[in-house]
């Protein structure tokens, strides 16, 4: 009896000790000593656009802490903690490759993420492709990047370049659909000077080109205060039906207020189409008549979103009191495909092995399931049929137009009025009492 | 047109020009003449006239140094300027008749409004240049600091009433008395800088002055512009309006109850924003024009031991235009937080405005700043407005005001209103 007992007292203490070790060790990930360092590039000074550099810095950070809370990086059984820095692009080209030389040459990244304007992901593209950094851009859309991609791959036999960003045409398609089924005849588009906003020009003019829709465009610098010359301008000709404007940061929040000042949009006759920036609440504070506009949001609807989208969204609104903009959730994404590649490669140091895992990307993140269509293994077809930006391009990015309806309105609770698939509100668009 | 008569008319204005520019001045050195303004008499009046301005000049070589001869062939000047871009651009919003007129009216009053706002900035530049003989590399900056001034007064202030129960909860406090605020926070900031970090200049404990000057107030501004943006973050801010009519419209000239002429729109807040640069400009004159202090600052700018001699502290005097031309930059970065999306790298392009009406105006003077800035808001505002193609008019806006700066430094080093050393 006595033998028996000891031996459930042994039995009941090994289960004891064995769920205490499994708790323990899941408290403790036991990671390696070096962790795995990858390198995130963001515009974080003037004159990048400095607020979504800091939305886009927060989230990859924010992604890392996420993953190494659940054990970061396992390679052979050995669990790596995952660890990023960043890099100030200051929204330039030449300093994007400051940015990634210090990266590459400092701190010894193994992949890279990020990045925000057009002409620095051209930029750095080419650093990157030199160091063999497996790099996933999360929001330049210039269709070129990896267009260029393409090339280096037909050039070296391999491209370490993959986009998770929606292109330039793909989101201009968008909103270029919601204006021409409101039936504009005439717009005049107001971009930057850059490589987005002539990006975005292009494909802008070629879809309403392509309708029939009558185009006039402006450029402005980026960083231009004053613009009612130039909006006297618009107002001196009869009141086109829609303006359209390409215009980033705070530049864009005074070339909307301004216009909305003076009394050309919107209005009854013209649509005010805004940038996406309009998603962020400072939109209010600094276009307060800002109500009616509408917007495009690279990013799925509330609607859409999955259980890890709600915890982001969730901690990004602690942070920063605002429903995250696409590129915030695709910066968090860029840093869950290169990691999930890289356990999957299983190694850090064969670059090669990355991008491979990087072209078999399958993984739902906050913005839905990646993967990349047209790879090494799957090349686009010879006939043209395939356009060549989609090479080692997510395909799935959601583009989206919401429009106020309320002053100091929330995007979040703003109406999808484009496309049907993602409407709210039966897809009326709103407009200012005359 | 025809194509000879075409090119010679945009020919003819650079080579006489040329010509001009080239014999007037000879012919006043051998007569014995001052030569001083003849360069730019030639360069004007062949522009303008050819050789029927140029003739008389040659001959008669009158005294070229007075501004109304300036202002007469620079008006001419513009003129043929005009003439050649209406023939060239017959279908350019601001020659097609009949509503180029109000277009064009339109486009100089945009421009005097912003150019009054881009004067009170500059003059505040001009000061210190004229008392302490340095550049302020900071000044964008003081503009910067003193819209935040403005703004986070007004919104900790109305948040305080509020909670007191003093006043109701939409109560908004105009930002009118965030101006006089952000003057004497700027005004403090400024006088503390002086003492510390110029003032050790001015004691002859520091061996190259000049390079030290640019250095430490370049210095300063990236101190206070990173400062900034650490304290209160990249996300744009404004102030409250003003008032809360958007636009004025001033009626113009009918006939028959049709507009011939007209109406006019002036932003609300932008005219607002005017009338204090103007308040602030006239009392800034009044200041240096009639009280101890202002003929103080006037006297160390124009002979430190002269002044000195007559009981004038110097080195005071160095402090105190310090601070008020930093109390200038401030009050006019509050008068435009209610007009512009407010960050903390606003002040770099106004800083390089700024020292373009300064080197427009003259160096060192008030009203010079004051002209220089109307200068470059009509012709920014013109320039993109009336640009032959709609698309490049708002990109190349800062050039055209460029461009003037460089045609003022070739013809005129010293500026309209400035003096030679």
């Amino acid at each position: 009896m006595k033998f028996t007992r000891a031996v459930l007292l042994v039995f009941i203490l090994m289960v004891t000790l064995s769920i205490s070790g499994a708790v323990l060790a899941q408290d403790d990930c036991s990671f390696a000593e070096e962790p795995i360092m990858i390198g995130g590039i963001a515009p974080l000074s003037a004159p990048g656009a400095v607020t979504a550099g800091v939305a886009m810095q927060w989230s990859m950070e924010q992604a890392v802490a996420d993953l190494n809370a659940d054990c970061g990086i396992a390679i052979d059984g050995q669990n790596y903690e995952l660890a990023i820095t960043i890099g100030d692009s200051e929204g330039l080209p030449d300093a994007g490759q400051r940015a990634a030389e210090r990266l590459i040459e400092v701190e010894g990244i193994v992949g890279a993420v990020g990045v925000y304007h057009s002409a620095v992901g051209l930029a750095t593209m080419d650093v990157f492709q030199d160091n063999a950094i497996p790099t996933v851009y999360s929001e330049p859309w210039n269709d070129n990047v990896t267009i260029e991609g393409l090339t280096r791959f037909e050039e070296d036999g391999i491209d370490y370049i993959f986009r998770i960003a929606p292109t330039s045409t793909v989101v201009a398609r968008a909103a270029v659909d919601w204006l021409l089924n409101e039936g504009v005849e005439d717009v005049v588009i107001i971009a930057e000077n850059t490589d987005y906003g002539i990006g975005a020009v292009e494909q802008n003019e070629a879809f309403f080109a392509d309708a029939g829709v009558e185009v006039e465009t402006i450029f402005v610098e980026l960083g231009t205060e004053d613009f009612v010359p130039i909006l006297s301008r618009i107002q001196a000709g009869d009141p086109p039906d829609a303006i359209r404007i390409e215009v980033t940061g705070e530049t864009g929040f005074n070339v909307t207020q301004q216009m909305i000042e003076l009394g050309i949009a919107p209005t009854e006759d013209t649509i005010c189409n805004t940038m996406q920036d309009a998603i962020q609440p400072e939109y209010w504070e600094a276009v307060p008549d800002g109500n009616f506009c509408a917007f495009y949001k690279v990013g799925i609807a509330p609607a859409n979103y999955n259980e890890q989208t709600e915890a982001f969204v969730a901690a990004y609104r602690e942070e920063f009191d605002s429903e995250p903009a696409g590129y915030a959730m695709a910066s968090y994404d860029a840093v869950g495909v290169l990691a999930d590649a890289i356990e999957r490669a299983g190694t850090v140091e064969d670059s090669e092995a990355i991008v491979l895992a990087l072209e078999e990307t399958d993984i739902t993140l906050t913005q839905g399931r990646y993967f990349f269509e047209y790879t090494s293994t799957n090349p686009l077809p010879d006939d043209g049929s395939v356009p060549e930006y989609l090479w080692h391009q997510w395909l799935d990015p959601a583009v989206i137009v919401i429009q106020f309806t309320e002053e100091g309105q929330d995007a979040g609770a703003a109406p999808v009025v484009w496309p049907p698939a993602y409407q709210t509100d039966e897809g009326v668009s709103y407009f200012p009492p005359n | 047109m025809n194509p000879f008569v075409l090119g010679w008319l945009l020919l003819a204005g650079p080579l006489w020009a040329v010509i001009g520019g080239i014999l007037i001045p000879r012919r006043y050195r051998n007569r014995g003449l001052i030569e001083e303004g003849t360069t730019a008499a030639g360069v004007l009046g062949g522009f303008a006239g050819g050789p029927f301005l140029l003739v008389p000049l040659w001959y008669r070589t009158p005294n070229v140094r007075n501004r109304a001869w300036a202002g007469m062939l620079t008006a001419l000047g513009v003129l043929e300027l005009y003439a050649i871009f209406a023939i060239t651009n017959p279908e350019n919003v601001c020659v097609a008749l009949p509503f180029a007129p109000t277009y064009v009216s339109q486009q100089i009053l945009n421009g005097l409004t912003i150019g009054v706002i881009y004067a009170i900035t500059a003059v505040g530049l001009t000061l210190i240049y004229s008392v302490q003989g340095i550049v302020n590399f900071a000044h964008g900056q003081f503009y910067m600091i003193g819209g935040f001034f403005s703004y986070y007064f007004l919104l900790w202030t109305q948040n305080w009433l509020i909670e007191r129960g003093a006043v109701s909860e939409d109560f908004v406090l105009n930002p009118l008395f965030g101006i006089l605020i952000a003057g004497v926070l700027s005004f403090g900031l400024g006088w503390l800088f002086e003492r510390m970090f110029i003032r050790p200049m001015h004691s002859g404990k520091i061996e190259r002055a000049a390079e030290y000057a640019i250095l430490i107030t370049f210095g300063f501004g990236f101190f206070l512009e990173y400062t900034t943006l650490a304290m209160v973050g990249p996300f744009p801010q404004r102030a409250e309006a003003f008032t809360d009519v958007r636009r004025v419209s001033l009626s113009g000239i009918e006939l028959d109850g049709e507009a011939i002429y007209g109406p006019f729109t002036v932003l609300a807040d932008r005219g607002v924003a005017m009338i204090v640069g103007l308040v602030l400009i006239f009392f800034l004159l009044w200041f240096l024009q009639r009280t101890w202090a202002g003929r103080a600052l006037r006297a160390v700018s124009q002979d430190k031991d002269a002044a000195a001699v007559t009981g004038v502290n110097p080195l005071g005097m160095n402090t105190f235009a310090f601070a008020l031309g930093s109390m200038l930059a401030g009050m006019s970065g509050a008068a435009l937080v209610p007009i512009f999306a407010w960050v903390p790298w606003i002040g770099a392009e106004s800083a390089v405005r700024a020292y373009v009406v300064v080197v427009l105006g003259g160096l060192g003077s008030v009203p010079g700043a004051l002209f220089g800035g109307l200068i470059v808001g009509v012709v920014e505002s013109v320039g993109s407005g009336c640009f032959p193609d709609p698309s490049r008019g708002a990109a190349y806006k800062e050039a055209f005001a460029l461009g003037i700066f460089a045609l003022m430094l070739l013809l005129r080093p010293n500026g309209l209103f400035g003096q030679k050393e």
